[in-house]
């Protein structure tokens, strides 16, 4: 059931990547897209009954922790597409200022040879 | 050996970043960059046995080292030093040069991971280095074309990492050898990223644009090497995973034809050349066994190639038939062209009888047609009148310096395969060229209409992208 809404969050992105006009709401559906992926890392990760891979101070107890892997590597993932995010943004900001409604067909038409 | 790896991996971006606080280095850094991968690709030719590390524990980065890698790196280095050269007269500024230097960073990480978390990373940043360096000009253009390139390539590398999640699910573990055990959605999620990071198909038709309309030092950096980067983990798949090596193969003959078909009718040399590079990586991935020696020949003859297209006085095919170029520009123009079409003498001879003795048996009709269509798309530039009619300047001496590093690695290339000098190999090849030419002079010279450039809007990237992912997860469910 979790999972299915996880998917469903990923597709909406994609699918407004595909059908927006608006170069910004393509960028905004696309956060949505990594959004979804990094829940489903967070989904594949965790299980039920078990507990946060955290040693206390008494040492290590033999313990059924979760998953930290998909987790951890997410991490990353959020790291760079946040910065990617922040990298197209200013490339629309630049772009605005000569295609004010930021269509994606009237930017494609004007910069294509 | 590992540490030597290991402080080799940092190099660039210890180098990089250091350009950034002491700008007044970036030349001296990064040609030092340039010439250590060199040594070490060299020094990884010179090893008895592929090296395997493992960094942390289970779950930690893996590498492998061998052969394959050491032909990529050694292409990445060439490629990375003859567009130094190129540029030190050209005025760049410190922050190109260290973009450069960070991106040959990342393309070399991507040569040696065996762990799709890592190649992630690698692909990921050498997307954001190649766009930056794309859209240096800053005009309109150049950072639509930039934008749409990061774009593209970021929703395919989201889908990868959902392609990832799956091979984890399965075996607790993102090394490549996982894809052999995971559910055919994992495969087609993957392999739909990396077909289109790498331009490949009908996926990769974002590249001609890209690669057409950056500079000329870009465009050469991002033909030469940075698309390889995302046809390497294909072949490493497909060596690795055996299964997966009949769609891989399936997918390079497809991109090898689709590529040529769409260069005859180019009037455009850049975009004729960025057409050359898809069908080229198609013969890159259709023989994984030898991919990794194609990859050299073909990342130094594109990359002189489109140095010199940069300095022709036109980009037009028809301007350029009406005012003849220099004789000094057509000798190197012709050299790379026939070493692409696979003329002996030349290295690109060697990567094309190697490739086509590699092949299965139903790719070898459809790769020599491509192989003929290459020769018809060349035509088109060896042909092209040239004389000193006009006395115009030639290029300056940092251009001669990386062409003759490119061309000269192609004739030293020459001693690898030198086996494969048989008449009959010979006969083969020059009849493929005649055969090309006879046709070219025939009949392509006068086609005059254009392909429309319909599939090459952002929004039908996008939607092909899906409609390659379904066709994955059939071949991936079928195959299986």
């Amino acid at each position: 059931m979790l999972e299915a809404f996880v998917v469903a969050t990923i597709l909406c992105g994609f699918f407004g990547i595909l059908f927006k006009k608006n170069l910004l709401m393509k960028i905004f559906s696309m956060d949505i897209m990594s959004t979804g992926v990094i829940a489903y890392y967070v989904f594949v990760a965790s299980r039920g009954g078990f507990v946060s891979p955290i040693v206390d101070a008494n040492g290590a107890e033999k313990v059924a922790y979760a998953d930290p892997v998909p987790q951890a590597v997410i991490l990353t993932a959020i790291v760079i597409g946040f910065s990617i995010q922040a990298l197209m943004l200013v490339g629309v900001m630049k772009l605005s200022r000569d295609n004010p409604t930021l269509e994606i067909t009237e930017i494609e038409k004007n910069n294509t040879p | 050996m590992n540490t030597l790896t290991i402080a080799w991996m940092a190099l660039p971006f210890f180098a990089g970043f250091t350009i950034f606080i002491l700008p007044q280095l970036d030349r001296y850094l990064v040609s030092f960059t340039a010439v250590a991968s060199a040594v070490f690709a060299v020094k990884v030719f010179l090893m008895d046995s592929p090296l395997a590390l493992q960094l942390l524990d289970s779950a930690g980065v893996t590498l492998l080292i061998d052969q394959l890698s050491g032909y990529f790196i050694l292409t990445n280095a060439l490629v990375t030093a003859a567009v130094i050269l190129y540029c030190l007269q050209t005025g760049k500024s410190s922050f190109f040069y260290a973009q450069m230097i960070i991106l040959h960073g990342s393309l070399n990480a991507a040569f040696i991971c065996t762990d799709f978390m890592s190649l992630y990373v690698a692909l990921e940043v050498s997307g954001i280095g190649a766009s930056l360096l794309v859209s240096y000009p800053r005009t309109d253009r150049s950072i639509w074309v930039a934008l749409r390139y990061l774009f593209v390539s970021n929703i395919a590398m989201l889908f990868y990492l959902v392609g990832a999640v799956l091979v984890y699910k399965a075996h607790h573990s993102f090394s490549f050898e996982g894809l052999r055990g995971a559910p055919p959605e994992a495969l087609a999620l993957i392999f739909m990223a990396l077909l289109t990071k790498a331009g490949i198909f009908v996926s990769g038709l974002w590249l001609p644009l890209t690669h057409s309309e950056s500079e000329t030092p870009v465009s050469a950096l991002l033909s030469g090497i940075v698309v390889k980067a995302g046809a390497f983990p294909l072949v490493r798949c497909a060596l690795i995973v055996e299964e997966v090596s009949p769609i891989v193969q399936l997918f390079g003959v497809g991109t090898a034809i689709l590529g040529v078909s769409y260069g005859f009718f180019e009037k455009d040399t850049k975009r004729l050349l960025a057409f050359s590079t898809v069908s080229q990586l198609g013969w890159i991935i259709s023989a994984p066994a030898v991919a990794g020696f194609y990859a050299l020949t073909h990342g130094l003859v594109k990359s002189s190639l489109f140095l010199i297209a940069g300095n022709l006085p036109s980009r037009d095919f028809n301007t350029l038939q009406t005012k003849p170029m220099n004789t000094a520009l057509w000798i190197p123009l012709v050299v790379a062209s026939l070493s692409i079409s696979g003329f002996p003498l030349l290295a690109g001879f060697e990567a094309k009888m190697l490739t086509l003795k590699d092949l299965l048996s139903w790719q070898s009709i459809p790769m020599n047609l491509a192989a003929v269509g290459t020769v018809i798309c060349f035509s088109k530039l060896m042909f092209l009148p040239h004389g000193n009619a006009q006395p115009k300047q030639l290029p300056h001496l940092g251009f001669w310096l990386a062409i003759g590093l490119l061309l000269g690695g192609l004739i030293f290339a020459n001693a690898v395969h030198y086996e494969l000098y048989t008449v009959a190999n010979i006969l083969k090849s020059i009849g493929i060229v005649a055969v090309g030419a006879v046709i070219y002079l025939a009949g392509i010279q006068r086609w005059v209409f254009n392909l429309p450039r319909m599939f090459e809007e952002f929004e039908q990237l996008t939607g092909v992208m899906t409609l390659v992912a379904v066709l994955l997860f059939w071949l991936a469910w079928s195959w299986r």
